[in-house]
C-alpha cells in the first residue's frame, strides 16, 4: 500500500465505510437499467442521424463540419476553464500540501478526466459519423475513422489542457487552437455555401486510405499528448491546483444548493480580480442633481448603467455573442432547412443575449445588501434594467433572422420580428435573473419515464415561461411560415410590450429578506 | 430627550425554537450614538436586524422613524445598514461604486474624492473590490454608507478588519455624523472604539 492509499484509507475509516457488496450491486444494477433505458432512444437517434444524411451537398457538409468544430472548441474551452485538474477541497487542503507524490495524489482525478474525455469523444464521434456518412458512405471504415478521430481529439485535447495547466506556452497554444477552430468553423460554413464548394466536394471524394491515415495520425498524436500530460502531472504547480480546486469548491457549493447560476459568479469574479480597470465618472446625464423631469429617471438609470459599463468592458465577449447569431443559420443549413432544432437555437440564443446583460438584477436578487444601501425604488430600477437586455436581444435576433434570410432559410421581412420580440425576451431574462434558488421541498412526480423533481422544473422554466408567452406570435410564425407575416408582426408588437408591462407591474418590489 | 427615532419595547425573538432576545427595551433619540455590547451569540446582530425590519419579532413593539420598520425602498432612503459584506457589482472599481452612490443620491454628504481621501482608498480607486483586503473592503462599505444622506445608521461590527488608527478615525467620523443630526446604532465588541465615539452603551444579557 503506498502513502496516498494509506492516507485515503485513514480518511475513509473516519468517514464513510468501505464499499460493500450491496453498494457494488446497486451501482451495477443502476448502470444496467440506465443502459437498458438509453439503448433504444440512442439507437433510434443514431439511425435517424445517419439515415437523414445520405447524398449530402457540400453546403450541408460544410455546416455539419463547422458545428462539430464549434462543439470541439467548446469542449477545449470548458476544459481550460475548469482546470482541468482539480481536487476536492479536502484533498487540496490536506493531501496537496504534504510530502506525498503529486502524481499519486492526482491519480483519481486523472481517471475521472480520462472517463470524461472518452464520453465527450463518443459524442464527437457520433456527430462526425453523422456528418461523414452522407458523403463518404456507411461502411465500417467510415465508422472506425469517425470513432478514432473523435476519441483521439477528445482525449488528446484534454491531455493538452492538462499540460497547459502547468505551462504558459502550452496555455497560449491551446488558446490559439480554440480560436483557430472557431475561425475554421466559420470559414468552412461560408465555404460550403459559396467559393469552397469544390474543395468540400473533393473532401467527399477523397480516397479511403487518406481517412485511415488521418485516423492513425490522430491516435498517435493523442497518445503522445497523454504521455506528455502524465509527465506534467508530476510537476504541476500547487498554486494552479489550489486555484482550480477553489473554483471546484464554488462548483461543489453550487451543486449543494443546486443553483447552477452560482457557477457563473465564480468565473465572473475571477475575470475581474485579474484585471486593473480605469475608473470613469458616471455619465452626467444620469446624475440625480439633474433638473426635472430628468431626475425622476436618473437614479434608476444610474443603477442600471452598471450593466452597460460591464458589457462595454468585455468587448471580446460582446463580439463572440453577436458572432453566435450565425448559429441558427448554420443549424438550418446542416439540416437542410429551418428545423425545430434551428428554431430552438434561435430562441435560446436570443434569450441568452438578453440574460448576459442582467448581472445587476442577479446580484441584487441574490444579495440585496447593495440594493438596500442605494435605497432606490425597486420597480423603477427593474424597468431601467430592462432597456439593455431588450436592446441586446433585439440586435441578436435581428441579426440571426437576417442571416437566416440571406442564406435562404427564410424569405421576407422576418428581421422585423427581432426588435418586436425583444421586450418579452428582456422580461424573461429579468425574471430568470431574479428567480429564487431551487426549492427541493417541492414534490417529485412519478411518470412513466421516471421521477420528475418539480422544484428543478419550476426553476428551469422560470423566465423561459414569460419569454415563450411573449414570443408566441413569432414562434408560431416560424412553425407555420406563412407567405405574409404582417399579422404576426402586429401581434408580436402588441404581445412583446404587453408581457414586459405586465411583468414590471406584477414584479415583487420589496427587497428580499437577506 | 429629543424626539425618539427608535422605540423598542419588550421585544422577544426566537430563532429555531431558541430565545435570542427576551424583553429588550431601547429608545434612541435623534443625534444619539448607541453601542450594543455583549458576548458572542447574545443577539446584537439580531437586534439590529429587527430595527432594520429584516427579522420580525415574535412579540413586542418596534418603531423606527414613527413607523414599523419595513424592508422597502422608502425605508432604505432614510436608513442605512452596514452588516455582512455586500456582493459588489461585477466590473466596477472602488471609485465607480462611490460614483454610483453619488449619482443616485441628489444631495450626497461627501463628494467622491473626499470619501476616497477620508477612508484611505485613493490608491485603491481603480481596483475591483474583490482584490482589496478585508479591512479595505470594510472601509469601502462604510464610505458608501456615509457618502449618501441618511437619518439612521445601523452598523454591525463596523470595526471588523480595521486597524486601530482607522478605528479612531471612524469614531470621529461617526461623532461628526451624529453632531449633524444623524443617529447611529452599532453592535460592537470594541469598548475602546465605543468610548471614542462617545456612544451610550447598552449591554445585552443572554436570553436563553
Amino acid at each position: 500500500m503506498n502513502d496516498v492509499r494509506t492516507a485515503r484509507a485513514f480518511i475513509r475509516s473516519r468517514g464513510r465505510g468501505p464499499t460493500s457488496w450491496s453498494d457494488r450491486y446497486v451501482s451495477l444494477f443502476t448502470l444496467t437499467v440506465a443502459a437498458a433505458v438509453l439503448a433504444d432512444p440512442l439507437t433510434t437517434a443514431f439511425a435517424a442521424l445517419t439515415a437523414t444524411s445520405r447524398q449530402v451537398d457540400p453546403s450541408r457538409l460544410g455546416a455539419g463540419i463547422a458545428l462539430v468544430a464549434l462543439a470541439y472548441a467548446g469542449f477545449l474551452s470548458l476544459a481550460r476553464r475548469v482546470g482541468p485538474v482539480v481536487l476536492p477541497a479536502t484533498d487540496a487542503a490536506w493531501l496537496l500540501l504534504s510530502p506525498l507524490p503529486r502524481r499519486n495524489v492526482l491519480r483519481r482525478t486523472s481517471a475521472i478526466l480520462l472517463a470524461a474525455s472518452l464520453a465527450s469523444g463518443a459524442g464527437l464521434s457520433l456527430a462526425l459519423f453523422a456528418v461523414l456518412a452522407g458523403s463518404a458512405g456507411h461502411d465500417t471504415l467510415v465508422l472506425a475513422v469517425a470513432v478514432l478521430v473523435g476519441l483521439s481529439a477528445a482525449v488528446g485535447g484534454m491531455a493538452a489542457a492538462v499540460v497547459a495547466q502547468s505551462s504558459p506556452t502550452w496555455e497560449s497554444w491551446l488558446r490559439g487552437a480554440v480560436v483557430s477552430l472557431v475561425v475554421a468553423a466559420v470559414l468552412t460554413a461560408v465555404a460550403g455555401s459559396g467559393p469552397g464548394r469544390q474543395v468540400l466536394a473533393a473532401v467527399t471524394g477523397a480516397p479511403r486510405s487518406l481517412g485511415a491515415a488521418l485516423a492513425g495520425l490522430s491516435a498517435a498524436a493523442a497518445l503522445l499528448l497523454v504521455l506528455q500530460a502524465w509527465r506534467a502531472l508530476g510537476r504541476i504547480h500547487v498554486s494552479s491546483l489550489l486555484a482550480t480546486s477553489t473554483r471546484a469548491g464554488h462548483l461543489a457549493a453550487a451543486a449543494v444548493v443546486m443553483d447552477p447560476g452560482a457557477l457563473t459568479w465564480a468565473a465572473e469574479d475571477n475575470h475581474w480580480r485579474a484585471r486593473v480597470l480605469r475608473s470613469r465618472p458616471w455619465p452626467a446625464l444620469l446624475s440625480r442633481g439633474a433638473p426635472w423631469p430628468r431626475h425622476v429617471v436618473s437614479a434608476p438609470m444610474a443603477l442600471a448603467w452598471h450593466d452597460w459599463r460591464r458589457l462595454a468592458r468585455r468587448p471580446g465577449r460582446l463580439t463572440a455573442l453577436l458572432g453566435t447569431a450565425a448559429l441558427p443559420a448554420l443549424a438550418a443549413q446542416a439540416q437542410g432547412g429551418l428545423s425545430a432544432v434551428a428554431v430552438t437555437v434561435l430562441t435560446a440564443g436570443a434569450l441568452t443575449a438578453a440574460a448576459v446583460c442582467t448581472a445587476g438584477a442577479r446580484r441584487d436578487g441574490e444579495d440585496p445588501g447593495l440594493a438596500r444601501l442605494f435605497g432606490v425604488n425597486a420597480r423603477a430600477v427593474l424597468a431601467a434594467r430592462a432597456l439593455l437586455p431588450a436592446l441586446m436581444s433585439a440586435a441578436w435576433l435581428t441579426l440571426a433572422l437576417g442571416v437566416l434570410t440571406v442564406t435562404g432559410a427564410l424569405t421576407g421581412p422576418w428581421w422585423l420580428l427581432g426588435p418586436l420580440a425583444a421586450p418579452a425576451l428582456a422580461a424573461g431574462a429579468l425574471r430568470m435573473a431574479r428567480r429564487r434558488p431551487i426549492d427541493h421541498s417541492m414534490p417529485v412526480i412519478d411518470t412513466p419515464s421516471g421521477a420528475v423533481p418539480t422544484g428543478w422544473v419550476v426553476w428551469a422554466l422560470t423566465g423561459v415561461d414569460v419569454a415563450a408567452i411573449g414570443c408566441a406570435p413569432m414562434l408560431y410564425a416560424l412553425a407555420v411560415r406563412p407567405p405574409d407575416t404582417d399579422a404576426f408582426v402586429a401581434a408580436q408588437a402588441v404581445c412583446g410590450i404587453a408581457v414586459l408591462a405586465a411583468f414590471l407591474l406584477g414584479a415583487k418590489t420589496g427587497v428580499r429578506r437577506g | 430627550m429629543t424626539e425618539p427615532i427608535i422605540v423598542v419595547r419588550d421585544v422577544h425573538v426566537e430563532l429555531g425554537g431558541t430565545a435570542v432576545l427576551r424583553d429588550v427595551d431601547l429608545t434612541v433619540a435623534r443625534g444619539d450614538i448607541v453601542a450594543v455590547l455583549g458576548v458572542n451569540g447574545v443577539g446584537k446582530s439580531t437586534l439590529l436586524r429587527c430595527i432594520a425590519g429584516l427579522q420580525p419579532p415574535a412579540s413586542g413593539e418596534l418603531g423606527v422613524l414613527d413607523r414599523p420598520p419595513s424592508d422597502d425602498s422608502g425605508f432604505w432612503r432614510d436608513v442605512v445598514l452596514v452588516g455582512d459584506e455586500p456582493a459588489w457589482y461585477p466590473g466596477l472599481t472602488v471609485q465607480e461604486h462611490l460614483e454610483l452612490m453619488h449619482a443616485v443620491h441628489r444631495s450626497s454628504r461627501l463628494d467622491v474624492e473626499a470619501a476616497l481621501d477620508l477612508f484611505d482608498l485613493e490608491k485603491r480607486r481603480d481596483m475591483a473590490p474583490a482584490t482589496l483586503s478585508t479591512g479595505q473592503r470594510q472601509r469601502l462599505s462604510l464610505a458608501m454608507a456615509l457618502l449618501r444622506p441618511s437619518l439612521l445608521l445601523l452598523l454591525d461590527e463596523p470595526e471588523r478588519g480595521l486597524d486601530s488608527a482607522f478605528r479612531s478615525r471612524l469614531a470621529a467620523i461617526l461623532t461628526e455624523y451624529a453632531a449633524a443630526g444623524g443617529t447611529v446604532v452599532m453592535a460592537t465588541h470594541d469598548l475602546e472604539f465605543a468610548r471614542q465615539a462617545r456612544a451610550r452603551e447598552l449591554t445585552l444579557e443572554a436570553a436563553a
